[in-house]
């Protein structure tokens, strides 16, 4: 069997490390991803293990690298990415890293430093120009004011501002845009009015030489008169974070002159700026070449000394001792890496790994590919399975998309979804290369490509079998319906809307042999018919139809179920639960749903005259009432049916006892033997046991009581009283390993009943529940055929020249709703079902997914984010 | 409460998303675990790395060694501050008002935190950073110019929505160190005062819990405004007049307070009820003993955390608030006692869960 069809066999290994060989080894098992190590200090606090200062440094590192990532980002400088993966260094290299990043973290921050000063004397450069060009303006606004005289248009303070020009004191500053109207309010009520307040937008947006946001001000300029009143507008000011100007006094021509004098103050000041830009811009190119492989090497080692810190120090003997889980397959390939580990770091003695029996359950390890990690992906969404039991993965391969299919069945919508399926595939390399997708949607439909594609494959086929596509059908092989047969008269075909085609009328059907005529003797080859498309109870006749194949298909899975739950019990050698569970299991399916699909396959066979066609559901019935069937209501299938169904029905009703008590009474009779055969041994210290062990009395009465509950009747006390004082023994001399076994009575029964009450209702309730590949094909083929006829009809049925026109038009309504209602939501409730049949009617025959996941210690996933170290 | 009063069934739809994701924040509160583990911690670094593995995260990831408690204030505090403007972003309607008055608390205190400033003829720059990030509004800068309440009030904060606690308050007096004190606590009271009313307005659940954590801030300020007011020059008139009129002790104990003389007065007037008896009793400065303020502290976590055993009420946001402030005390507590090399007190910081 390949190798999905169990999980790998696990071994749990001590490795025995030296220490200075324990980072190369380490390092080596982490590029190979094959171990998972258990930490060995469980309760040690994180601050208290051996190499956190190496943590720490790593860390330390880590942050430099992000600092110097985030100064990329400002600039918009790619990461350079190769596709290197360098080995994690080693310890002595990363002084040198350390040192590295020291440096060029200072000179980024020596270099933001410069940058931020020459920004903000920049800003205040331009900030004055702006308020000398504004002021100008002011001023000549104000001669125009003085010379006019116009009171009217201006507040009533002005004029006496304007006329004692020569004694207003004012001050002049920027403010950020959204705080004027709040600096303007306050303004006027803590000076009450007596202040002039004049502002402009500045047009361009500045830059914050801190932040490096983009914000946009105004300029401010404020008239007053007297020292008190400056000194509380200056302290407004210093409130609002304002930034003041000295503007002197001067004619508009003399503040002209000073702005120009700015200009090219600032246009200097850019020269500077362009120069350390181009300088930090050139250090950062070099950071932008490596910061991916500085990364990954920091990541790498603080993963390894991550790993370190769970393992288990031997200072005595200068080693650390690791314990982790390995496939046995892979044990050559971690000595190798171990092998090389040491040699690398140059030790003389070798690191020795040794597999350690224990009784803890193993982690499940299921190797997937590309296209199988999907599939798995599914069933350990249920639960992972428990160590070494089949896993229903490669099987999956196949039923999944097959019973998706059966719901989804369209050759155009298979056809679609198969295309969309192919170019995923196709293009894969392409899109794993493209990593910045992250989309959780999109992963998820990524993922499942494969999935997809064989969906669309299945559909395809399924959707040939119904004859559909976008709810029309093919005939390719010719329809074995003949109407001329039935040699209708002029006037009836004249009138009639629908005319009934009687099979048996010679000719008619050419599916019978003996009613041949000029047909080739045979029914259309494979799938439906297409003249049932034109058929006026189409419906009733496919229901039945896919109704009926619905549970065959159902029954055949469920069988399938059971019987991997053979192997199962094979493979763990369990003889009793086939004999007590599997063979009443087997026998109980097969007499309540696998004699249904018997008669279904007998009558679908042999049954010709649609008149005297019996009724299953009725039949059914009366088979569990013990009716004899007759022909007179429907039930007769065949001869010596009645005998069949009698026999039928005891046998269920004889497996249900033996499903719920053989396995228990044999449990209960072993413990007995086992009991009876250490009983003599012990007799004699019984007496004195229970005098040293004041609970013995009481423990002994308690299990009496349990037992008394559960097994409803006691043969005799003396052998439970000596199995317990057993249990007392075993327990005082190996108290390390108790038996996993020894489950209380009680709960092995109560178990039993559950698993038997549940198997046998779910026999009729999972039956029935795969209906739902019916009901969901019905609705699915209803839906496309509703599209068609009131979408996509109207077009094709007008006459030219309107018809081509709106044809065209109504091509994209009917293209749209069809890939979002037919694919897109059909196809994710049709998914949904498929898993639904799969976790619940198939795996609980079998599956139990109590097992937890392998995860092996791995660079790829650390660096990828995958793990959360 | 009447029997037909429905108010409940609509709260999901307004605030259930915010209440969900308030007793999400509130189960990343440290545990008395986490605490255990703290302590244990030689150096700030190793308070990192335990921290790491809290809700707290890399909060402190990029902050450069070495560091220092200033820079661990800084992100727990910026963290709450996050974490609460997501919450007043997303708050709908009466829970908007609600937060907000959560946020006036932080408002008074950074105006006081600024005219004392300026008394003390510091410059504004020095203190702006000390304000409380989530009591920062767009006039509050310009307290400074302010010399007395009346032109504090008239000019700055009129219309800033502290302007109604203002009215009890205002004189042309000037400003100075005593006056401070006393409108700090006339604004309290009148804050308290109006948030009780607003909360018993709101009816339900929320009333019944936050009338009794209100009303339980409102008598420990009348506890401690008299215990703080012995040796002083204000008058007792003066100090009845600052007590929030809300809670256990409204009318009767504050009569009783307002004639209090001595430590002792006090005590007796609060061994007339239950929960305060409890809290006089056994205080002390010496090892062992527990300061009254920590004992106020750990019955207003208690109340905090009872809050969140009912559902469908505001409550459950101002007690996150305040555990997270309480939290917030007790990691600088223990980073403070790790850089101080103060070990003999690092366990008196107030567990909550």
């Amino acid at each position: 069997m390949g190798s999905l069809f169990r999980s790998e066999q696990m071994c749990l290994a001590q490795l025995y490390l030296q220490s200075e060989a324990a980072f190369a080894c380490v390092s080596k098992l982490g590029e190979l991803g094959l171990v998972s190590f258990t930490d060995l200090n469980p309760n040690v606090n994180a601050f208290q293990r051996k190499f956190v200062n190496d943590v720490r440094r790593c860390d330390e590192m880590e942050r430099k690298l992000r600092f110097l990532e985030r100064e990329l980002k400002k600039d918009q400088i790619g990461v350079y990415d190769n596709g290197d993966n360098p080995p994690a260094p080693a310890p002595r290299e990363m002084i040198e890293l350390e040192a590295k990043f020291e440096k060029l973290e200072n000179d980024m921050k020596e270099i933001n430093t410069n940058q931020e000063a020459l920004k903000k004397n920049f800003l205040e450069l331009t900030e004055m120009k702006q308020i000398l060009m504004k002021a100008q303006h002011f001023f000549e606004e104000m001669d125009r004011f003085d010379t006019t005289e116009d009171e009217a248009l201006i507040d009533p303070n002005t004029p006496q501002t304007v006329a004692a020009a020569g004694k207003l004191g004012f001050v002049a500053g920027v403010i950020l845009r959204s705080k004027l109207p709040s600096f303007e309010r306050v303004l006027w009520r803590a000076c009450r009015g007596n202040v002039f307040l004049r502002h402009a937008e500045i047009e361009m947006a500045l830059e914050d030489p801190v932040t490096g946001d983009v914000v946009n001000k105004s300029v401010f300029i404020i008239f007053f008169q007297g020292d008190q009143l400056r000194n509380r507008v200056q302290k407004i000011c210093e409130g609002f974070m304002t930034s003041l100007y000295p503007v002197p006094e001067m004619p508009p021509e003399g503040l002209h002159n000073l702005e120009m004098n700015v200009t090219s103050k600032i246009q200097d000041l850019q020269l500077v700026l362009n120069q350390t830009e181009d300088h930090r811009h050139l250090v950062l190119t070099q950071v932008a070449l490596n910061i991916r492989v500085w990364f990954i090497k920091v990541r790498k080692i603080k993963a390894i000394y991550h790993t370190l810190n769970l393992f288990n120090v031997n200072i005595a003997e200068k080693c650390l001792i690791a314990q982790c889980w390995c496939p046995t397959n892979d044990l050559g390939k971690i000595q190798d890496a171990l092998r090389y580990g040491t040699e690398v770091s140059g030790s003389s003695v070798a690191s020795i790994l040794q597999q350690v029996t224990t009784e803890e359950q193993p982690p499940t390890y299921n190797r997937t590919n590309m296209f199988t990690e999907s599939f798995q992906g599914i069933i350990d969404a249920f639960g992972v399975s428990t160590y070494q039991e089949v896993n229903p993965a490669p099987f999956t391969i196949i039923t999944f998309p097959f019973l998706f299919a059966v719901m989804f069945g369209d050759f155009g919508h298979g056809l679609l979804m198969l295309v969309f399926g192919l170019v995923l595939v196709i293009r894969e390399k392409f899109y794993l290369a493209q990593k910045s997708a992250d989309s959780e949607i999109w992963d998820m439909i990524f993922g499942g490509r494969y999935m997809i594609l064989f969906m669309g494959f299945f559909s395809m086929y399924t959707g040939f079998l119904y004859n559909e596509c976008f709810s029309r059908s093919f005939n390719v092989f010719g329809s074995s319906w003949n109407v001329s047969a039935m040699n209708f008269d002029a006037v009836t075909l004249g009138n009639a809307s629908a005319l009934d085609l009687d099979p048996v009328t010679p000719g008619v059907y050419r599916g019978y042999p003996d009613n041949y005529i000029n047909g080739s003797g045979y029914p259309y080859p494979y799938g439906m018919d297409p003249i049932w498309q034109s058929a006026e109870n189409k419906i009733t006749f496919q229901n039945s139809y896919k109704m009926k194949s619905s549970i065959v298909l159902g029954f055949a899975q469920m069988l399938f179920g059971l019987t991997l739950a053979l192997y199962n019990h094979i493979y763990f050698k369990d003889r009793l639960s086939i004999i007590c569970e599997w063979i009443p299991q087997m026998i109980f399916i097969w007499c309540i749903v696998g004699y249904l699909c018997v008669i279904i396959l007998f009558k679908w066979i042999t049954w010709k005259d649609p008149a005297s066609a019996p009724s299953l559901l009725i039949g059914l019935i009366n088979m569990f009432m013990f009716t004899a069937p007759s022909k007179a209501d429907g039930t007769f299938l065949y001869t010596g049916q009645s005998t069949v169904q009698i026999f039928v029905v005891l046998m269920i009703v004889f497996c249900l006892p033996w499903m719920l008590l053989a396995k228990p009474a044999v449990i209960y009779y072993r413990r007995r033997q086992k009991a009876n055969r250490y009983a003599p041994l012990k007799s004699d210290s019984s007496t004195t046991r229970g005098l040293e062990n004041p609970n013995f009395a009481e423990d002994v009465g308690k299990s009496q009581r349990n037992y008394n509950l559960a097994g409803g009747e006691m043969a005799d006390d003396v052998p439970i009283i000596e199995q317990d004082q057993l249990d007392v023994e075993s327990n005082s001399i190996q108290q390390t390993e108790p038996d996993p076994d020894e489950k209380d009575f009680s709960e092995i029964m109560i178990l039993q009943i559950i698993h038997t009450i549940e198997f046998s209702l779910n026999c009729i309730s999972h039956t029935a529940s795969y209906l739902r590949l019916w009901a969901l094909s019905l609705a699915h083929s209803e839906l496309s055929e509703v599209l068609w006829t009131m979408v996509m009809h109207i077009g094709l049925s007008m006459a030219p020249p309107a018809g081509p026109i709106v044809t065209y038009a109504v091509f994209w309504f009917f293209a749209v709703l069809t890939v979002g209602i037919l694919l897109v939501m059909e196809g994710l409730s049709a998914f949904l079902h498929a898993l639904r049949l799969h976790w619940v009617e198939f795996q609980s025959k079998f599956y139990k997914g109590q097992g937890y996941a392998f995860l092996p210690f791995s660079f790829e996933s650390i660096i990828q984010g995958r793990v959360d170290e | 409460m009447g029997l037909f009063d429905f108010a409940e069934v609509g709260f999901n739809v307004d605030n259930g998303f915010l209440e969900g994701l308030t007793r999400g924040f509130k189960n990343g509160v440290l545990c008395k675990e986490d605490y255990r583990h703290l302590t244990q911690c030689d150096s700030l670094e190793d308070l990192k790395l335990h921290l790491q593995s809290t809700t707290y995260g890399n909060f402190l990831a990029n902050e450069p060694s070495p560091l220092t408690v200033a820079v661990i204030d800084d992100r727990l505090r910026e963290k709450l501050v996050v974490e609460f403007q997501f919450l007043r972003n997303h708050a709908y309607k009466e829970l908007a008002t609600f937060l907000d008055f959560i946020k006036y608390s932080y408002m008074i205190d950074n105006i006081i935190l600024l005219i004392t400033g300026t008394l003390r003829q510091r410059q504004l720059s020095e203190l702006l950073p000390k304000c409380h990030p989530l009591g920062i509004f767009d006039q509050m800068e310009t307290v400074t110019i302010a010399n007395s309440t009346a032109d504090l009030y008239n000019a700055i904060l009129v219309d800033s929505p502290l302007a109604p606690f203002f009215k009890d308050c205002i004189s042309e007096e000037d400003l100075d160190e005593v006056n401070i004190e006393v409108i700090r606590n006339t604004l309290y009271k009148a804050y308290l005062e109006a948030f009780y009313d607003w909360c018993e307005g709101c009816g339900g659940a929320t009333a019944e819990v936050m009338c009794e954590i209100l009303g339980f801030e409102a008598d420990r300020r009348s506890f401690i405004i008299t215990i703080n007011s012995f040796g002083t020059e204000l008058s007792k008139e003066d100090r009845a007049k600052l007590y929030p009129r809300r809670g256990k002790l409204y009318p009767d104990g504050l009569t009783e307070l307002a004639r209090a003389d001595d430590y002792e007065s006090v005590k007796r007037v609060a061994e007339h009820y239950t929960e305060y008896r409890k809290l006089f009793d056994g205080t002390g400065v010496g090892i062992g003993e527990k300061t009254l303020e920590d004992k106020f502290f750990e019955h207003e976590v208690t109340m905090n955390v009872n809050s969140f055993m009912q559902q469908f009420q505001y409550g459950v946001f101002y007690s996150f608030v305040k555990l997270r402030e309480q939290e917030c005390r007790n990691v600088i507590w223990i980073s403070e006692c790790i850089a101080q090399r103060h070990r003999s007190k690092i366990d008196s910081y107030i567990p909550i869960f």
